[in-house]
């Protein structure tokens, strides 16, 4: 394989030529890392979520939040994937616990920051209401919370499925093993497989900016912009 | 309005981080490349290894030995598989590194079957090799095979004694190296051999087999005979394989033959002198020593050609 | 000097600890014992691949960024190759640029630092943005030129987008390296491939691996907060 190769655009070619003439593997391969991908999220959606609303609600351990991205971020996916090997075995489950913590960072620094910063006199007018915290947080902070909470989620969900490659070095399945491949799909492969990846990526994004769309309150739909999430 | 010291200190900060990054960036760069001793003369051996520990080990026997010897070697360790091992050989990113004789025939050069003996399968691998411009040293006592293994009570389960057998247990998962899966000294060959066709190949990336084959994830896995999990009262079952589909396995270092021409007789006689002394016996003890007890290989290699007077 | 009979002699390599063979959780017997050979050059070697990656990328980020300002036509052509830079998985770009610059250090460098381009580039741009424009017009009108209204006021005003994006940078690289050791073992990613390929996958150099990357990660941020504290008077907003 030299430049010359490369810089004819012939592998760009037969990278697309490798995905039209493998569907059905592709999707194969794209099905397991969605798979993996959806029960990091739902694992990682399960314990960040309910934990950054209430927390944000409460306006109490705003460190944990902040550090929770922080910590996710400087945690190697490889890292974890190993570590959570040596104690959950080969296998599915292993890859899932690593991508779930990779999306918890976001999930919980949005979910707090949404709820944290929702307009003080709406929740003060509506203690004057007499609505109980409960109802406050239910009726007020949660609406008002979805436009930065969804994006958390966003976020979450093209990190996890973009790095769900990496599972296929502990035997994790997924468009990985195509890449870690090169020896038998050779570069057309590897290039084909990526362009899958960075659809997918993609396509998750598209997907949940319409999903946040539909579920946002009508009123807040045009300011998105709110508060940015902070790094 | 911002204050004017602020000003002046922000502007220098900007013009110093900035240069800072820079001088770093180069510096380090710089800095970072090894420090040779000062190179004798003659070309430069750069020599690779495969991605599995065995190879580490040779590489490092290799090397060393050269270098006692007064040659010039950059060693690249772990560069991958077979398939990028002989793109690298060809495209010159490196002129140097040890083979198995029957790889080379099988899956380098895609002889469907291999040659019935393994000194015939080196002449055969040599005179392939002689033909694209590459030399085959002298071969080493030891081979090391692809086998397939599984558990003890797999064996006991479905009466498993040879690879032929595994049809009786219908479809099942047979893992490997990624590779594995499209190699005529692995799965391919294993299914086309043996008419396996109810296997499905999982790929283990780089997770051993013998790992796998104890979390339950695979019914059987491709691994090396000369791993230490296979040795005496082994929790493993290696099934036989009368076809020989991976052929014989004696290890033999390529070298580009323009390059053993310029570094001279020296060099044949010190790798030749290394590889005569790789026994089973010795390769085996080598790879218990880093995979087992967890020594590196460079400490290893070295112990064992201090032992031999080869360094 | 061979054994009578033929045969290399071989030497007794030491018994690995019981805690080594016996797949104990931690060993810090081989940790101390394996610091020189396996995990101190791994880690000079994360740290050389990570401050030779964040330097050049914000060499290279930097000026761009300021061009970008100046000539707003570019922002959109420069924000769009870095995003879709982004999406290419890194286990792949690796490979992808090898035809271009081997099986090297360059290649891993090369992969490294378009990673960074992508996040300094928009907290650059982001931070020069950040300065309100009647801040700006009051400069100009009180007669600075465009050049000394971007070192004087929209640089130091930007100091703190710019350390966020470094420390972003920073801890991803270092994330981003650790899966280099795939294409060339160097790093840190070079010792937890190796412990994974063990038939009991060897957890202490595992774990060893993993908690120096990330306390290399950690101090590498902490180093850019106080950078920043250095750096600048936190700029008050009502300004």
């Amino acid at each position: 394989m030299t430049i010359a190769d490369v810089a004819n655009l012939h592998t760009f070619v037969d990278a697309f030529r490798f995905i039209g003439d493998n569907p059905h593997f592709l999707l194969e391969k794209a099905w397991q890392q969605i798979e993996l991908s959806l029960a990091a999220l739902a694992l990682a959606a399960v314990v960040a979520l309910p934990l950054g609303v209430v927390l944000g609600h409460f306006h109490r351990f705003s460190g944990l939040a902040i550090g929770a991205s922080i910590f996710g971020r400087a945690v190697p996916s490889l890292v974890l994937i190993a570590a959570f090997l040596t104690v959950l075995g080969i296998g599915f489950a292993n890859n899932m616990v690593a991508l779930a913590i990779l999306g918890t960072g976001p999930m919980l620094t949005n979910a707090y920051d949404a709820v944290d910063g929702v307009d003080r006199d709406a929740v003060d007018a509506a203690r004057g209401m007499g609505m109980t915290g409960g109802q406050v947080l239910a009726r007020i902070e949660l609406p008002l919370a979805i436009p930065l909470l969804f994006t958390g989620i966003r976020i979450a969900a093209v990190t996890i499925v973009a790095t769900a490659p990496i599972a296929a070095i502990a035997g994790g399945g997924g468009l990985g093993d195509i890449i870690v491949n090169q020896a038998s799909y050779r570069l057309a492969g590897v290039l084909g497989a990526s362009f899958c990846v960075m659809l997918l990526s993609a396509g998750v994004f598209l997907a949940l900016a319409a999903l946040q769309s539909a579920v946002t309150p009508k009123g807040l739909r045009r300011s998105t912009l709110g508060r940015a999430p902070s790094s | 309005m911002i204050r004017k010291h602020t000003r002046r200190a922000a502007k220098a900060a900007f013009a110093i981080s900035l240069s800072v990054a820079i001088l770093i960036g180069l510096l380090t760069a710089a800095l970072a490349r090894p420090a040779h001793a000062s190179p004798k003369a003659g070309p430069t051996i750069i020599l690779g290894s495969k991605n599995f520990p065995e190879e580490y080990i040779l590489g490092e026997l290799y090397k060393q030995a050269l270098e006692g010897a007064g040659f010039t070697v950059s060693y690249k360790q772990s560069i991958g598989s077979t398939e990028i091992m002989t793109s690298a050989l060809q495209s010159g990113k490196i002129n140097m590194y040890p083979e198995y004789t029957g790889v080379i025939v099988q899956d380098v050069f895609g002889h469907k079957s291999s040659p019935k003996t393994a000194s015939a399968t080196y002449k055969l691998a040599k005179s392939l090799e002689a033909k694209k411009g590459f030399s085959l040293l002298n071969p080493t006592p030891f081979y090391d095979t692809d086998v397939l293994a599984v558990t003890n009570a797999t064996a006991k389960k479905y009466g498993l004694k040879s690879i032929a057998d595994l049809k009786k247990v219908g479809a099942f998962k047979l893992g490997g190296f990624p590779e594995c899966k499209t190699r005529n000294t692995c799965f391919a060959g294993y299914v086309k051999q043996y008419g396996l066709s109810k296997a499905s190949f999982l790929s283990l990336g780089s997770i051993s087999g013998y790992a796998a084959l104890d979390a339950g994830k695979v019914l059987a896995a491709d691994v090396f005979s000369t791993d230490p999990p296979l040795g005496k009262g082994s929790k493993y079952t290696v099934l036989q394989d009368p076809k020989h589909v991976t052929g014989f396995q004696n290890v033999a270092p390529i070298v580009k033959t323009s390059l053993l021409q310029q570094l001279g007789p020296n060099f044949t006689k010190t790798v030749n002198a290394v590889s005569k002394d790789l026994t089973l016996d010795a390769i085996v003890a080598m790879n218990k020593a880093v995979e087992v007890d967890k020594a590196s290989p460079a400490v290893v290699a070295a112990a064992f050609l201090k032992a031999n007077h080869l360094k | 000097m061979r054994l009578a009979g033929g045969g290399p002699v071989i030497p007794n390599f030491g018994q690995g600890s019981s805690c080594v063979t016996g797949d104990h959780v931690f060993c810090w017997g081989w940790v101390k014992a394996h610091w020189g050979d396996t995990l101190g050059p791994a880690l000079v070697q994360h740290i050389e691949l990570t401050l030779i990656a964040v330097a050049i990328g914000f060499a290279i980020a930097f000026p761009l960024a300021l061009l970008a300002h100046r000539y707003h036509r570019l922002e959109q052509p420069f924000g769009t190759v870095a995003a879709l830079l982004y999406t290419i998985p890194s286990l792949a770009l690796f490979q992808l640029l090898v035809p271009f610059t081997g099986i090297t250090r360059t290649t891993i460098e090369v992969a490294l630092v378009s990673y960074t381009l992508v996040i300094l580039f928009p907290n650059i741009m982001a931070g020069l943005r950040s300065v309100p424009a009647d801040v700006i017009e009051a400069a100009q009108g009180m007669g600075l030129t465009r050049r000394q209204v971007l070192w004087r006021i929209e640089l130091p005003l930007a100091v703190p987008s710019i350390i966020a994006g470094l420390r972003i940078a920073v801890v991803s690289t270092v994330a981003i390296a650790t899966i280099a050791a795939t294409l060339l073992r160097d790093g840190l990613g070079s010792p937890i491939l190796d412990a994974l390929q063990d038939p009991i996958p060897f957890k202490t150099e595992i774990y060893s691996a993993g908690l120096l990357a990330v306390a290399l990660a950690l101090a590498a941020d902490t180093v850019l907060v106080a950078l920043r504290h250095v750096l600048v008077r936190w700029p008050r907003n009502a300004e």
